[in-house]
């Protein structure tokens, strides 16, 4: 049973990591991986529960399937009422996101990995971390920093730890401020952390210029000198030689951070402290919790978390800082954040459908000169048609709660 | 030294002043009444974006500033109804509905730049403007200092000081004005007294949708002659703050925006004098810096009302 399960989990690893890396060869190997864990489940579980397990599975991915297609149903009236031939779009997007260009998807799923499970890990302590994007920006800063400055004579690997560490200090001080406002004077953490954004990209062109910007050339935004390449993250042409050049290994640090934090937050006494103030601070607070500390604690770690979306797009993809990139990690991490409904893991799929959707649209933009800010605009109706549905159920679990609170003081009153 | 204080504190900086808060004073309106009828709304920035853009196409189509005003506010009411659909109809949380009511808008806005201008960036101009309209009301605007800073001025600026106080009489003198405080303290109340919670709640955030309109417009139609994407700048999440600052009051709140007015506007003017060496990006940070410590300074002294953010539900109502 256990060779059963190791083996689905090596198929598993072996075809994502060759799938990521458009060997689309590796979709096989997934395949394989799920019907030998499927053998275990049935085997284990017997035909009549497997069956209804799989049922289970087949009813929880209705809803966001449906949603999906319907959003896509709305994008196209759209496109045909204003003039653009929906269909040719289309096969431009799916075939742009996920198979010619499938590889910029996945650098563009990297960064949002990262800023989603900042995301996250602020709502499972019922913080809402609206400027994530401030925060990646300090991890770029520190990262292009110790880039351009850190000793040549250090090993690569020593180094490229260092400047993950250091990135992701910063962003987790830069969240000391939100943090500390939050628990000494109530000053609710959306303006605070959208405010210190604001403050940071308006400050980050400074930055920029002490570093070799030349504000003169108009030909690229002002950017500033590339990093010493042996502080680049290892690409997987390395290993794979038909991988795309620019492919690097962040993608398997961002899930591998995915999984960390699922595990941080799930298994751990402090994941649990975090979710119970989540959940509800005063029962929390009777618990013995101390609020403030935790949120503080809760806030430093969605800082770091997302610095590292920073540090590695420094280290694997840009080699330098952009002027402005606003590229919109921070709005682009709340909306994956959302639709995996909290959960670490499932944020790998939803930055997927993201990286998918931003590179299929650009790929669309280009060949059928549709104006891609119509994917912005599926991407919100996705948001809007599937988030309706999760908050129907968080809801009825609400009430639920509070039924059975009720019942409980009931109890203790007679 | 002395003659540089001088100069940084002309009469200029104070009519600066109260320009740059009109559009932060009408989100903050929309914010209040908003927020007093127990919907938290993140929504400001993304609303005042499409009314910015609306504002600008439809005066640019109509080549008269007042009708794209209407504009303006006609494309963010709408586009608010949709919020109010999902916050009061479908029971989102009101943080998530209103982050996806800015991702919205950013969406929304650069598509219709492609549809309606046919580029990206920055629409056609306007042949007119509102700023064309200002005018001074006589006597009162000779009045040292506060003359031409309050009675010198393009017409939206004059109407966020007249919506200040028709807000703060309709909250505190109306019947409607005291159900909206009452769907926000206590909304089963309102409900047991047989008024419709949902329908004041709508009408709630149909009027803020307005107010964002108008703030969308000053920043195309009246302050500028265009509309820019983003061109919002935060300014959405910075009438939060003076929401809060202004402890959910008109009148408070119009300070409040005085007060980002004010350092908007001596950034503005530092910067443009050379009385620092400083480089312009600390400038340009400044009213963000500012808006922190003032949330952070004055939220302490005010409540927010018992049930903002709060959904409500019917009983019986079905749950599906």
């Amino acid at each position: 049973m256990i060779i059963l399960h190791t083996l689905a989990l090596l198929l598993a690893v072996a075809g994502s990591v060759l799938y990521l890396a458009s060997y689309f060869e590796g979709g096989l190997l997934l395949i394989g991986a799920l019907m030998l864990e499927g053998f275990a489940q049935w085997k284990k579980l017997g035909k009549t529960a497997f069956i209804q397990q799989l049922k289970g599975i087949a009813q929880k991915s209705i809803v966001p399937v449906v949603g999906i297609a319907v959003a896509l149903v709305i994008g196209a009236i759209i496109m045909a009422l204003t003039g653009y031939d929906p269909v040719k779009a289309y096969e431009a997007l799916f075939y742009g996101g996920l198979v010619k260009n499938w590889h910029v998807s996945v650098l563009n799923a990297v960064p949002l990995i990262f800023t989603g499970l900042a995301i996250t890990f602020a709502f499972q302590g019922g913080l809402f971390n609206i400027g994530a994007e401030g925060q990646y920006y300090i991890g770029v800063i520190v990262s292009t920093w110790l880039g351009l400055t850190l000793s040549p004579s250090l090993p690569s690997w020593f180094g490229i730890v260092l400047i993950y560490l250091a990135a992701m200090l910063a962003g987790a001080l830069l969240n000391v401020v939100p943090a500390l406002l939050k628990v000494k004077t109530g000053a609710h953490e959306v303006v605070t952390t959208m405010m210190l954004a604001y403050t940071v990209r308006t400050l980050s062109p400074l930055f920029i210029r002490a570093f070799g910007g030349d504000p003169v050339s108009s030909s690229h935004p002002l950017a500033t000198d590339a990093i010493k390449d042996r502080f680049w993250l290892p690409l997987f042409q390395a290993i794979l030689p038909e991988a795309n050049y620019r492919l690097h290994i962040g993608i398997i640090l961002a899930i591998l951070t995915a999984f960390a934090t699922r595990y941080l937050v799930r298994s751990t006494n402090l994941g649990y402290k975090i979710r119970a103030l989540g959940y509800n601070p005063k029962a929390a607070k009777t618990y013995g919790i101390s609020v403030g500390w935790m949120t503080t604690i809760t806030l430093l770690i969605s800082g770091a978390l997302a610095a590292m979306a920073g540090a590695t797009q420094v280290l694997g993809l840009d080699h330098r800082m952009f002027q402005d990139l606003n590229a919109g990690y921070g709005w682009n991490g709340i909306s994956i954040a959302l639709l995996a409904r909290n959960n670490p893991v499932a944020i790998i799929f939803t930055a997927l459908l993201w990286g998918a959707l931003d590179a299929g649209g650009q790929y669309m933009a280009r060949v059928t000169h549709t104006p891609n800010a119509i994917i912005e605009i599926i991407k919100g109706v996705i948001l809007f048609l599937l988030l309706s549905e999760s908050l129907y159920e968080q809801l009825k679990k609400h009430g639920f709660w509070r039924r059975l609170g009720r019942r409980k003081q009931k109890e203790v009153a007679a | 030294m002395n003659e540089a204080l001088l100069q940084l504190f002309a009469p200029q900086l104070f009519e600066a002043m109260v320009r740059l808060a009109t559009p932060v004073a009408f989100a903050a309106l929309a914010a209040v009444i908003c927020e007093r009828s127990g919907v938290t709304n993140i929504a400001m920035e993304g609303v005042m974006l499409v009314g910015a853009f609306f504002a600008a196409w439809v005066g640019w189509l109509a080549g008269n500033p007042w009708i794209g005003v209407l504009g303006g506010v006609a494309g963010s009411m709408l586009f608010s109804l949709l919020f109010a659909w999902a916050v009061v109809s479908l029971h989102f949380n009101h943080v998530v509905a209103g982050a996806i009511m800015n991702i919205l808008a950013f969406g929304i806005t650069r598509y219709l730049m492609m549809i309606c201008f046919g580029r990206q960036g920055t629409s056609e101009s306007l042949p007119k403007t509102l700023q064309e309209y200002k005018f001074a009301i006589p006597i009162l605007s000779k009045i040292p200092y506060v003359g031409p800073a309050l009675f010198n001025q393009t017409p939206l600026v004059y109407l966020s000081i007249i919506s200040v106080i028709v807000l703060s009489l309709i909250l505190s003198r109306t019947r409607f004005g005291l159900s909206i405080n009452a769907a926000g303290e206590h909304p089963m109340a309102l409900e047991t007294l047989g008024r419709s919670v949902y329908k004041i709640r709508y009408s709630a955030v149909l009027l803020s949708g307005l107010f964002c309109g108008l703030a969308g417009a000053f920043l195309s139609i009246e302050n500028s002659n265009s509309f820019t994407e983003g061109m919002t700048d935060g300014r959405g999440f910075i009438a939060l703050a003076a929401n809060i600052a202004g402890a959910w009051r008109p009148g408070g709140v119009f300070i409040a925006s005085l007060f980002f007015g004010f350092v908007d506007a001596l950034q503005l003017r530092a910067q443009s004098l050379g009385l620092l060496s400083l480089p312009s990006e600390v400038f340009l940070a400044f009213p963000y810096v500012a808006t922190i410590i003032a949330v952070a300074g004055l939220v302490r002294r005010s409540r927010p009302p018992a049930a903002l953010g709060e959904d409500f539900k019917i009983e019986g109502e079905s749950e599906t």
